[in-house]
């Protein structure tokens, strides 16, 4: 018996409750089919963001307030953007690879409001870890924040930013493989070689050169300009520096999202 | 007012600058409660066409229209308006089944509650309901291609594409299938159905089209694209495991050969000759059994697109 049968639709849906509507949609699809994978994942990025100030507590048996404070933060700062830079690109090409893409973006739904939910997504596993790590840095390096409301705006942007270029990433690279392998280097070059959780002075000349056009270092300062005061001059250009490359990947994501083959 | 009427025109789609055509010239009208088949083997093209009307792909020359909209131009229009089941399996390992079904439903801009009845009477009519509360992962093949159709179509769109439908699904259930499928029509979508299931097209679609190499080789009705076999009847012959294929007589005016399955186009009326030459063939060992029918779509399929064996045929001299 077909009783309560839905018709097909006679127009075009648009306009502000469409968008809300799309984005809370697609926001509980994301969340529910990362089910399984979603407690993992912000526990080991909790273990992740506290584990790296307790190593460091243990490694050396004094940390002076300066070293703390840089530690501490960084590890909040790297805590914040490598869900959105590296675990969630690796999660777009496992959907290349397993052919579920294509069903995904067929789907009837603002692109912007499907990138806002993956924006949110991200904010989910990052904020929580970005609080771990600070609290956990406080009580293992005694340290102490000084907070301001510019925090607030550089979080945002930041987690923006660092979502936005892994999700272009993710998206502009056809193979899966490519992109874990991007990730892998990305992983790599961030935690490893980025001025994040030391000052850019002790970087080669160059290197740091490199990285007054990168976004990375300058996402550092903008977020310890909102959590401590007198570490770092935080200046107007880091602003400039991380929103241009925010606003480059959203660009390059509407391109990509926007092209078909 | 739009009409609904479903209109492709010249739709060209190559790969690699032109050196291979997906798509050539293709031009169709599919209406509002048609149930449209595309037939074609594997590699022709059938996938290819409707990503673009979904608008995953976008073709190189061409226009594709609903009503009104033009569904190249504007993408959005066309994940609105249309719905669709790709042959790839659906994402829903964390899902249960109906959390799924609903909120495939919302997104395609279901009211709740109207999903929510509208999911029951679905789960009911497939069968599915003892799976109502179990995890996409722990479901059989089967039974997620069936998920998908109600993904897809408990709010469906205009126009509604399956791509390979019945995959997966036990002969039972893939009756119950098939009764939706056509009452989608009676809802006033238009359905298209990607398929090399002959068999199961020729009983289910309205029309179909045969695409080839990427080309449209026949339209019409399934019993339309049969009458050029009018007046023939086919004859099957089992040959025994491992015979090589008998020299045939004058009267087969087509044979193929899939496994041991000898298939052969005879005239009507000397279809007397037919059963003598099958039951010799028997006598002497080299076939098991026989069966003489009408002719199907198969047949027309076979004839127009030159695919069935998977064998050459060799014949004894």
């Amino acid at each position: 018996m077909t009783v309560n049968a839905i018709a097909p639709p006679l127009g075009l849906r648009a306009g502000p409750r469409y968008w809300w509507g799309s984005l809370s949609a697609v926001l509980r699809w994301q969340l529910t089919s990362m089910r399984l994978l979603l407690p993992l994942l912000v526990i080991v990025q909790m273990l992740i963001a506290s584990g790296f100030s307790i190593g460091m507590s243990l490694f050396f048996s004094e940390v002076s307030p300066t070293v703390g404070l840089y530690l501490g933060t960084g590890s909040a700062i790297i805590t914040l953007i490598v869900v959105g830079l590296i675990v969630a690109p690796q999660l777009i090409a496992a959907e290349k690879e397993e052919d579920t893409y294509d069903f995904t973006w067929s789907l009837p739904t603002p692109r912007s409001a499907a990138v806002v939910a993956w924006l949110v997504l991200c904010a989910i596993v990052s904020v929580p870890s970005m609080i771990l790590a600070l609290v956990v840095a406080s009580w293992r390096l005694e340290i102490d924040y000084t907070l301001n409301w510019s925090i607030v705006a550089a979080v945002l942007l930041v987690l923006v930013c660092g979502t936005m270029i892994g999700y272009a990433l993710a998206h502009a690279i056809p193979r899966p493989s490519l992109t874990q392998l991007l990730t892998q280097v990305l992983a790599f070059g961030v935690l490893g070689f980025t001025p994040i959780t030391f000052p850019l002075e002790n970087l080669p000349p160059w290197l740091a050169s490199v990285h007054q056009v990168l976004p990375f270092y300058h996402m550092g300062v903008i977020v310890r300009g909102g959590l401590t005061q007198g570490l770092v001059e935080v200046l107007w250009v880091s602003y400039l520096v991380v929103l241009a490359w925010a606003l480059t990947a959203m660009l390059v994501t509407a391109l990509v999202l926007g092209r078909r083959k | 007012m739009s009409d609904w009427v479903f209109r492709a025109e010249g739709v060209t789609k190559s790969y690699d600058k032109g050196k291979s055509f997906a798509n050539r010239e293709i031009s169709i009208e599919v209406f509002p409660g048609e149930v449209y088949g595309l037939l074609g083997p594997n590699g022709a093209g059938k996938s290819t066409f409707v990503k673009q009307v979904i608008g995953l792909l976008k073709p190189d020359s061409g226009s594709m229209r609903l009503g009104e909209h033009d569904l190249i131009v504007d993408p959005d229009a066309a994940r609105q308006l249309c719905s669709y089941l790709p042959q790839a399996p659906m994402p829903i390992e964390s899902f249960k089944l109906h959390e799924a079904i609903r909120l495939t439903g919302e997104i395609r801009g279901g009211e709740r509650d109207a999903i929510a009845a509208r999911s029951e009477e679905l789960i009911e009519a497939l069968q599915i309901g003892e799976w109502r509360d179990t995890l996409g992962a722990k479901l059989s093949g089967g039974v997620r291609r069936l998920v998908g159709f109600v993904m897809v179509t408990v709010v469906p769109g205009r126009v509604v594409i399956l791509d390979e439908p019945t995959n997966d699904v036990d002969p039972l259930r893939r009756r119950l299938l098939w009764d939706q499928i056509r009452r989608l029509g009676e809802m006033g979508a238009a359905v298209f159905l990607v398929t090399h299931n002959v068999m199961e097209a020729e009983k289910s679609v309205d029309r179909l089209a045969i695409i080839s190499d990427g080309a449209l080789v026949a339209e019409g009705t399934p019993s339309s694209l049969k009458i050029a076999d009018r007046g023939c009847l086919r004859l099957q012959v089992m040959l025994s495991p491992g015979a090589v294929t008998p020299e045939l007589p004058s009267l087969a005016r087509e044979h193929s050969r899939v496994g041991n399955l000898l298939t052969s186009v005879i005239d009507e009326d000397r279809a007397g000759d037919g059963i003598a030459w099958a039951r010799s063939l028997m006598g002497q060992g080299i076939a098991e059994e026989y069966a003489l029918g009408a002719i199907t779509l198969e047949d027309a399929y076979i004839r127009l697109t030159g695919h069935v064996s998977e064998e050459p045929v060799e014949v004894a001299s």
